[in-house]
């Protein structure tokens, strides 16, 4: 018994000595987290921006992965917040804000020229960057002439036969549903729920997969394990630059908008407002949209880019002509009840 | 005595300090957070579990599941180790280690191998292609046979080595005594060899049972809608919908089921005398 008891207070000597010594030495060696989405995103954001910014203000980055808002939601509430700043998707920004998980920006740190135009700026989040959810296929297997060109067809098992995936979730797909059973772009919000869901039971036994993450929609097309799949346009570009035999088409897409956004309570705020800032230079944030074609609002980036190229980004204005903004208000407002629908429906 | 006592305490003490502060104390707090929403009690999550057609279903399919993976098991591990005890030491020191030798792989990695081995451009497939045996590829993955494939072999290695365990505790004598008294080798098997092996072969069985219905990453990355178990539910609840309560009381309900599983099976052995060894009453 005595020995156990002096065990354990030898244990917890050595723990808090441990946890002493963990702390940061000095104020001069901040290092910000920032949370992303990873994979290949991840090492083009730490070659153009990370690297660069480490250099020019000595303030370290350590990147860490994958965007989560119950990650956020469970730091922000026990207190014990390891991001200082981190990516969000619409919805998430609309729920963060107004649950307070979130840190006011100071836009005379980011944008002290006020150049960003007003859609990029919310009050605490920030547009990092636009991105859309679209229709890829495989191109050996529906050759020119015969490709799936529509949500319509790819609910169209005939003339478009094989297998098919979808995200393992509810925003987007319930849009897609609608617009291949025939409702215009501009008249899906809000959205019929009912009719969604309808149109969703004729497609179901088609999928044999639900996609869960961007690097398992890219791996279901290369692999061959389906014909066809909804995906974020940015992860095909690099795979049609290795010639593998896939397309996407804009048409019917959800153009949507990723954030930036730094957690309450964040042990370095100001760094990461620094950060953000770092990433609104224009020739960076050109090189970088030409690897991972999601271009955000930054000012005076679009003149760094050959025009044919940027006419294949999806907010050029012919790609943006025929794709529906994504409502992430109406989402957030409903998320909650229809994720719980999706899942009802998606495991029985 | 008490010096027997402070032995008991220096031995166990670590694990037991372990054991209290990384699963005890968590587990209190799981059970807390099903039935408080961090400002009161209350029983709306227990509610959603009673009234959720999803969460019954889930759990029936986790229980079906695990039961039909564990009769695989044994089915495929049985024979196995009946072979392995056969052999001369040296050779089954060989074939154990190589039936250990998956373990030095993470689970993960295994699961990815099978994604490879039996999508519709995988070897399984092309095999079949190649055979004439099929017209087009055949969707093994992301159904129910792949999450049973992999799930079997990931579970397999302790079935085996728990049966054979037994089996090399069984005395030879006494199968070569029955044959001398005129049984065939059959009945000497079944009257004599199966009964001293069950109690290894049940061990292994609720083994593979209770850790089959933990399961997760498999059914994740080889089944498809419907193979989603209670561990891939509790995700959902924890990830997506952010519904923390009903998670716990998911959770809650596993770890229920699971206790009441070894209840059960204490209850089936406590009288059986094969299986003395498993520290039942004898």
């Amino acid at each position: 018994m005595k020995l156990t008891r002096r065990a354990f207070n030898l244990g917890m000597a050595a723990t808090a000595m441990g946890a002493a010594v963990a702390r940061p030495a000095s104020a001069e060696a901040v290092t910000i987290v920032v949370n992303g989405s990873g994979g290949s995103l991840a090492e083009a954001i730490k070659k153009f921006f990370e690297d660069p910014f480490t250099e020019a203000t000595g303030i370290k980055v350590r990147a860490t992965a994958p965007v989560s808002l119950p990650k956020l939601k469970a730091m922000v509430e026990s207190g014990n917040v390891e991001w200082d700043l981190t990516e969000l998707t619409g919805d998430d920004v609309v729920t963060a804000e107004e649950n307070g998980w979130l840190e006011k920006l100071d836009y005379s740190i980011i944008d002290p020229k006020g150049e960003l135009p007003a859609i990029a700026k919310e009050p605490s989040a920030i547009v990092r960057a636009s991105y859309s959810t679209v229709l890829a296929f495989r191109t050996d297997r529906f050759p020119e002439g015969k490709q799936p060109k529509s949500w319509a067809d790819f609910w169209d098992v005939e003339n478009f036969p094989g297998p098919r995936s979808l995200q393992n979730d509810p925003k987007a797909n319930l849009e897609f549903a609608l617009l291949a059973d025939g409702v215009p772009l501009d008249k899906l919000y809000p959205l019929d729920v009912d009719r969604a869901f309808k149109k969703l039971d004729e497609i179901k036994e088609h999928i044999p997969v639900w996609w869960t993450n961007g690097a398992q929609h890219v791996q279901l097309l290369v692999d061959g394990e389906v014909n066809m799949t909804s995906c974020w346009n940015g992860r095909i570009t690099p795979l049609k630059n290795e010639n593998k035999p896939v397309d996407i088409t804009f048409n019917g897409g959800a153009l949507m908008l990723s954030y930036l956004g730094i957690p309450k309570g964040a042990k370095h705020p100001k760094e990461a407002m620094e950060f953000i800032r770092f990433r609104m230079d224009p020739k960076a944030s050109a090189e970088f949209v030409k690897l991972v074609p999601y271009p955000g609002f930054v000012p005076g980036m679009m003149d760094y880019l050959d025009p044919a190229f940027a006419a294949t980004l999806p907010t050029a204005p012919d790609n943006a002509a025929v794709q529906y903004r994504f409502d992430s208000a109406w989402w957030a407002e409903n998320l909650a009840e229809l994720t719980t629908r999706w899942n009802e429906w998606m495991l029985l | 005595m008490r010096r027997n006592w402070a032995i008991t305490a220096l031995l166990l003490g670590p694990a037991a300090l372990l054991a209290a502060l990384f699963f005890v104390y968590p587990i209190f707090g799981v059970l807390k957070l099903s039935v408080h929403d961090g400002t009161s009690y209350t029983l709306a999550p227990l509610q959603q579990l009673y009234q959720s057609r999803l969460a019954v279903v889930v759990l029936q399919r986790t229980f079906v599941l695990a039961l039909s993976v564990t009769a695989l098991c044994l089915l495929v591990g049985y024979p196995a180790a009946y072979f392995m005890a056969g052999l001369k030491p040296r050779t089954r020191a060989f074939v154990t280690y190589l039936i250990l030798l998956p373990f030095w792989i993470s689970i993960l990695i295994r699961t990815y191998t099978w994604v490879v081995l039996l999508g519709r451009e995988g070897l399984v497939n092309k095999a079949l292609l190649a055979l004439g045996l099929v017209e087009r590829p055949i969707q093994i993955l992301y159904t129910g046979l792949a999450v049973h494939i992999g799930m079997v072999q990931v579970l397999l290695p302790i079935v085996i080595l728990t049966c054979l365990a037994s089996m090399l505790d069984i005395e030879k004598d006494l199968v070569r005594a029955a044959r001398t008294l005129g049984a065939s080798p059959a009945k000497a098997f079944w009257k004599v060899f199966f009964p001293l092996s069950a109690s290894g072969a049940a061990t292994g069985g609720i083994i593979c049972f209770i850790l089959s219905l933990g399961f997760y990453v498999t059914p994740a990355l080889l089944g498809g809608r419907s193979s989603a178990i209670i561990a891939n539910l509790i995700d959902v609840q924890v990830r997506q919908t952010l519904n923390w309560g009903f998670a716990a009381v998911l959770a809650t309900a596993l770890f229920a089921a699971t206790l009441v599983s070894l209840g059960l099976f204490w209850l089936a052995t406590r009288r059986r005398p094969e299986f003395a060894g498993l520290g039942a009453s004898r």
